[in-house]
C-alpha cells in the first residue's frame, strides 16, 4: 500500500473513531443516569445495555430516581417524579420523596397510584431485576433494616455482575444502623478499595464518623423495633404495624401505613391505625368521611375527634350528591373530584395484568 | 542524569502500580470480621498433613514493614511483606517435615514500634480427605440466580464446577452431599422443570422424581445408606420469614415435616406411621455409619411463625432395616430438647461410628441465622456429649460433614462478618478431643476479602465425584426423572 492508501486508511479510522466517540458522548449526554446507575452496579456501559436493554425517556428517568435516593437527593427525586409517567417505580419514589417532605398523604392522589405497589414494591418470580434493586430504600427510610438489609442483597443478587457500590453502600449502612459493625466492616473494606467510593466509605468507618454520618444513623436508630417477631416477606402491615409499636412517633411509618390501608381499601383497617392526634391530611379526612357514612357515624363529634374540616364535609357533600344523581356513574366527578379519595375508592380497578 | 532519570521514572511507574493496587486493609480490630493481626487467622491451627498452602496478609492498616520465619525440621522459610503467598513446592515440603509435629513462625511486624509474634502451626499426620464441595450462593433469602456447586481439591487451590446455572437454564440446586465421604456415591438436587435428584451411584448419574402422591412435599434433607440401595429423607414444607430484629435476619421454619425412605433399585417411595405423624415436625434423618439405624430431629408441632421461639427439635433414632428400607416404629430419645432447652438440627454420624455431630440452637430448624447456634459431639460409645469449646464461636456454626477416617470434619461458619459462611476444618482425636479450626486456605489471601457468597453445606469427599457441570447439564436436557411410585 502507496502513501495514499496508507493516508486514506488512517483518514476513515479516525473518521470512524471520531464518530463513535462522538455518538457514544451523545449516548452519555442524553442518558447520564443511565451510565450513574451502570457505575453504582459496577458494569460497563456495554454490559448494562446487554443486561437492561437500550434506555429510553422513562427508564432514564427512573434510573436517575433510584440514583438521587440512593444519594438521599430527595428533593432531585422530586423534581424527576414531577412529571407522572404512569410507572410503579416512579410512583414508588414520588411518594418516598413526598414522604421524606410530611406530604406522603396530602400528595398521594396527585399522582398515578397503583395500589398499594406504589408504596412497597414487590419482590417476587414476577420482579424486575431493576425493581428489586429499588424495593429497600423504603425499608431503610422507615427503619426497617432486616428488609433494607435483605432487599440490598437481593438488588446485588440479581444485578448483572452480582455487585455494586449501590448495594454495598446500603448493606454497609443497614448493619451500622443496627450496630453490627462486623457486617459493615465486611462491606466497607470493599468500598475503601474502590476509588469512587473510597471517600463514603471512610466517613462511616467507625470511629471516624463525619458530623453528618453520625446525626444520620443516630436518627435511623431512633426507630429501630424493640420487640422481635417473625413475619412473611409480603406482611407489609405488620411490618409497619411493628415498627410502630416500637415507636409512635415514626410517623413516616404510619403514614405509610394508613396510605396502605387506604390504596388497599381496607378502611377498616385505616380506622383501626389512624390517629388523628399524630398525623393529619385532608386524605385522611376523605377515607374518614366515606366510612362514617357507610357506618352511621356522621355527626359532630365523630368530625371534631378525626379532624373534618368543614370544607371537606361540604367537598364531600358535593360528591355524594353528584354520585347519586348520576347513578353511580363518575363521569362528572372527574374534574372536580379527580383527586380526591372518594374517587380512587369507587373508582380505581386494579389491574391484574 | 540519564540514568538517574530513567531510574526515577521506573521508580514512578512502581509507585503507579503498587499505588492504584494496594489494598487497604482497613477497617481491623476490634468490633471488625478482623479481630487478628492476621487473616485467616492460622495461630496455633492444627491442619492435615496434605493441605493447601496457608496464605493469610497481616491486617494492621499502619503496618509499614512485615518479616515473616516459618521453621520446622532444620529448614526455614521468609516472607517479607504483608501478604504471606507461598509457592506450593516450598510449602509441601516444609509441612511435610512437620508432619506430626509444628511448623514455629515469628511474625515481626513494624507499625511505629517493632512487635514480634511467635505462634506455631501444628501438622497433623492424619491426612484429610482431599476433596470438598460446596454450594456457592448469596446469603439465604430463600432466591438464587447463578448458582454453582463446586469440587475444590483440599491439597491445592484448584476446583472444577460440578453443576452451574449456565449448563441447566438457571436453575435452583441443592448441596451436594456424599455418603461417608464416598466420591462414587453422592447426591444433590436440580429443581424446576427438568430437574429431580441427581444420584451418583459408582459414576452412573440418574434423575430421579423422589415424590409420590401421600407425600406432602418432593423430598428436601435426607442422605444415601451406606449399602448405596436406600435414601432416607425429610418431607417439609417450608415457609421463610423476617424477624424484625435486624441482626437475626431470616428464618425458616416447617409447617408440616415426615420422613421417608427411597428404594433406588425398586424406584419406590416408602413412609411409615410413626415418621409421618400430623403432631410431630420430624427432619434432618441421616444414617448411622453402620446403617442400622436413622437419627434424625422431632419436635411436637407447633403453630408457626407465632411460637416459632418454641419449637425445640430433639435428636432421636429409630432402628432401619438394610434389607427391606423399613423404618422402626419406637423412636428413641438420643438427646432431649426440654431437657436442654434447645433444639437440635443436622445431625451426622462419623463412619467409623463413634461421634454424631450435631448442631445446637436456641430454638427452630434454620440456624443459620442463629448466631448462638454451635456444633456438639455425641460419643457414641460412652453417650458423653462434647460442647466442642474449641471449635464454636459466635456466629453460627453448622452444616457439618465428615471425613473418610472421622479424624477431621468440616463445617460452615458466620464467624467474623456473620453474614457469609465459610468452611473451617477440625481435627478429632480418639479421645474427643478437637483442635482450633482453621479456614479453608485460598491462592489469593485477600480471597475472603471480596467474596461475597456463602459456601453452604461444605461436604468432604475421599475422591472427586467424577462428573462436572457439563454432564450435569446432559443428564438435565437429555435423561427423563424417572419416577417412583
Amino acid at each position: 500500500m502507496g502513501r495514499k492508501g496508507w493516508l486514506t486508511l488512517f483518514i476513515t479510522l479516525a473518521a470512524v473513531l471520531a464518530v463513535a466517540g462522538a455518538s457514544q458522548a451523545a449516548f452519555l449526554i442524553r442518558y447520564p443516569y443511565f451510565r450513574k446507575y451502570a457505575a453504582q452496579n459496577g458494569v460497563s456501559l456495554v454490559q448494562a445495555r446487554k443486561a437492561w436493554g437500550h434506555p429510553d425517556k422513562i427508564s432514564e428517568r427512573v434510573m436517575g430516581m433510584a440514583v438521587e435516593a440512593s444519594l438521599e437527593n430527595w428533593t432531585k427525586v422530586s423534581e424527576l417524579a414531577s412529571v407522572d409517567i404512569k410507572s410503579r417505580i416512579a410512583t414508588y419514589y414520588y411518594n418516598l420523596a413526598n414522604a421524606h417532605r410530611d406530604q406522603l398523604a396530602d400528595k398521594l392522589m396527585e399522582y398515578y397510584q397503583p395500589f398499594e405497589t406504589g408504596l412497597f414494591l414487590p419482590v417476587g418470580e414476577k420482579s424486575s431485576p431493576f425493581q428489586i434493586g429499588c424495593a429497600g430504600d423504603v425499608w431503610f427510610a422507615l427503619g426497617e433494616m432486616t428488609m433494607a438489609e435483605r432487599d440490598a442483597m437481593l438488588g446485588m443478587l440479581f444485578s448483572p455482575e452480582h455487585k455494586g457500590s449501590r448495594y454495598l453502600r446500603r448493606l454497609a449502612e443497614t448493619n451500622l444502623v443496627t450496630g453490627d459493625f462486623e457486617a459493615a466492616s465486611k462491606y466497607l473494606r470493599m468500598l475503601l478499595n474502590s476509588p469512587s467510593d473510597r471517600k463514603w466509605a471512610e466517613e462511616r468507618l467507625p470511629g471516624s464518623w463525619s458530623p453528618e454520618f453520625r446525626p444520620f444513623v443516630e436518627n435511623k436508630r431512633k426507630y429501630l423495633p424493640r420487640t422481635d417477631l417473625v413475619h412473611g416477606m409480603d406482611q407489609n402491615q405488620l411490618i409497619l404495624r411493628v415498627l410502630l409499636n416500637s415507636n409512635p412517633s415514626n410517623k413516616m411509618a404510619l403514614d405509610y401505613l394508613l396510605c396502605y390501608d387506604l390504596l388497599t381499601k381496607d378502611l377498616d383497617a385505616f380506622v383501626a391505625d389512624y390517629v388523628p392526634s399524630l398525623t393529619a391530611s385532608h386524605l385522611y379526612e376523605e377515607a374518614m368521611l366515606i366510612f362514617l357514612a357507610s357506618k352511621g357515624g356522621m355527626d359532630q363529634e365523630n368530625f371534631i375527634h378525626y379532624n373534618i374540616s368543614p370544607a371537606t364535609l361540604e367537598k364531600f357533600n358535593r360528591f355524594v350528591t353528584i354520585y347519586k344523581r348520576d347513578n353511580g356513574s363518575g363521569r362528572n366527578l372527574t374534574d372536580e373530584f379527580g383527586k380526591t379519595y372518594w374517587y380512587y375508592f369507587y373508582y380505581a380497578v386494579k389491574n391484574e395484568k | 542524569m540519564r540514568n538517574s532519570k530513567v531510574i526515577s521514572s521506573c521508580v514512578l511507574v512502581i509507585f503507579l502500580v503498587t499505588g492504584c493496587y494496594s489494598r487497604d486493609v482497613r477497617p481491623a480490630g476490634d468490633h471488625t470480621d478482623r479481630t487478628s493481626f492476621m487473616f485467616p487467622d492460622y495461630q496455633e491451627v492444627t491442619i492435615p498433613c496434605n493441605i493447601a498452602p496457608l496464605n493469610f496478609y497481616y491486617t494492621d492498616p499502619d503496618l509499614t514493614r512485615a518479616v515473616t520465619v516459618f521453621s520446622s525440621g532444620g529448614e526455614s522459610v521468609t516472607f517479607r511483606g504483608r501478604e504471606v503467598v507461598w509457592k506450593e513446592k516450598v510449602w509441601k515440603r516444609l509441612v511435610a517435615s512437620a508432619s506430626g509435629s509444628e511448623i514455629e513462625v515469628v511474625s515481626t511486624l513494624k507499625s511505629g514500634t517493632v512487635e514480634e509474634k511467635r505462634w506455631k502451626i501444628h501438622v497433623s499426620d492424619d491426612p484429610i480427605d482431599p476433596y470438598l464441595t460446596y454450594r456457592l450462593i448469596e446469603p439465604g433469602f430463600e432466591v438464587w440466580d447463578d448458582l454453582e456447586i463446586v469440587e475444590r481439591h483440599l491439597e491445592s487451590f484448584e476446583s472444577k464446577v460440578i453443576s452451574d446455572w449456565r449448563h441447566t437454564a438457571n436453575k435452583c440446586m441443592n448441596c451436594h452431599i456424599h455418603s461417608q465421604a464416598r466420591g462414587d456415591l453422592s447426591m444433590f438436587y436440580l429443581r424446576g422443570e427438568g430437574g429431580g435428584a441427581i444420584l451418583n451411584r459408582n459414576g452412573t448419574l440418574r434423575k430421579l422424581s423422589l415424590r409420590d402422591s401421600s407425600m406432602i412435599s418432593p423430598t428436601v434433607y435426607g442422605e444415601i445408606h451406606p449399602a448405596g440401595r436406600f435414601g432416607v429423607f425429610s418431607t417439609n414444607i417450608i415457609i421463610p420469614g423476617m424477624h424484625s430484629f435486624a441482626n437475626r435476619r431470616m428464618e425458616v421454619f416447617d409447617t408440616a415435616s415426615d420422613l421417608c425412605v427411597a428404594d433406588f433399585d425398586n424406584n419406590e417411595m416408602m413412609s411409615f406411621p410413626a415418621t409421618a405423624r400430623d403432631d410431630v415436625f420430624e427432619t434432618f434423618p441421616v444414617f448411622s455409619a453402620d446403617g442400622k439405624w436413622v437419627y434424625y430431629c422431632a419436635a411436637p408441632a407447633r403453630p408457626v411463625p407465632a411460637e416459632i421461639n418454641q419449637l425445640m427439635y430433639s435428636l432421636v433414632r429409630v432402628p432401619f432395616d438394610a434389607a427391606t428400607g423399613t423404618l422402626g416404629a419406637q423412636a428413641d430419645t438420643v438427646w432431649s430438647a426440654s431437657a436442654h432447652g434447645l433444639s437440635v438440627c443436622h445431625p451426622k454420624a462419623s463412619p467409623d461410628g463413634r461421634w454424631l455431630l450435631f448442631t445446637v440452637a436456641d430454638y427452630g430448624t434454620f440456624p443459620i441465622n442463629h448466631r448462638e447456634c454451635d456444633l456438639r459431639m455425641l460419643d457414641l460409645k460412652t453417650g458423653n456429649i462434647f460442647t466442642l469449646d474449641e471449635v464454636n464461636a459466635d456466629g453460627s456454626d453448622t452444616y457439618h460433614s465428615w471425613s473418610s477416617t472421622s479424624k477431621w470434619f468440616v463445617f460452615a461458619s458466620k464467624r467474623g462478618d456473620g453474614m457469609f459462611g465459610k468452611p473451617w476444618f477440625s481435627h478429632v482425636s480418639e479421645d474427643g478431643s478437637v483442635t482450633k479450626p482453621f479456614l479453608l486456605p485460598q491462592g489469593d489471601p485477600h480471597f475472603y476479602d471480596n467474596m461475597l457468597r456463602s459456601f453452604n453445606v461444605p461436604d468432604l469427599g475421599s475422591s472427586s465425584v467424577g462428573f462436572d457441570a457439563e454432564e450435569i447439564g446432559r443428564v438435565w436436557k437429555e435423561v427423563p426423572a424417572e419416577d417412583f411410585n
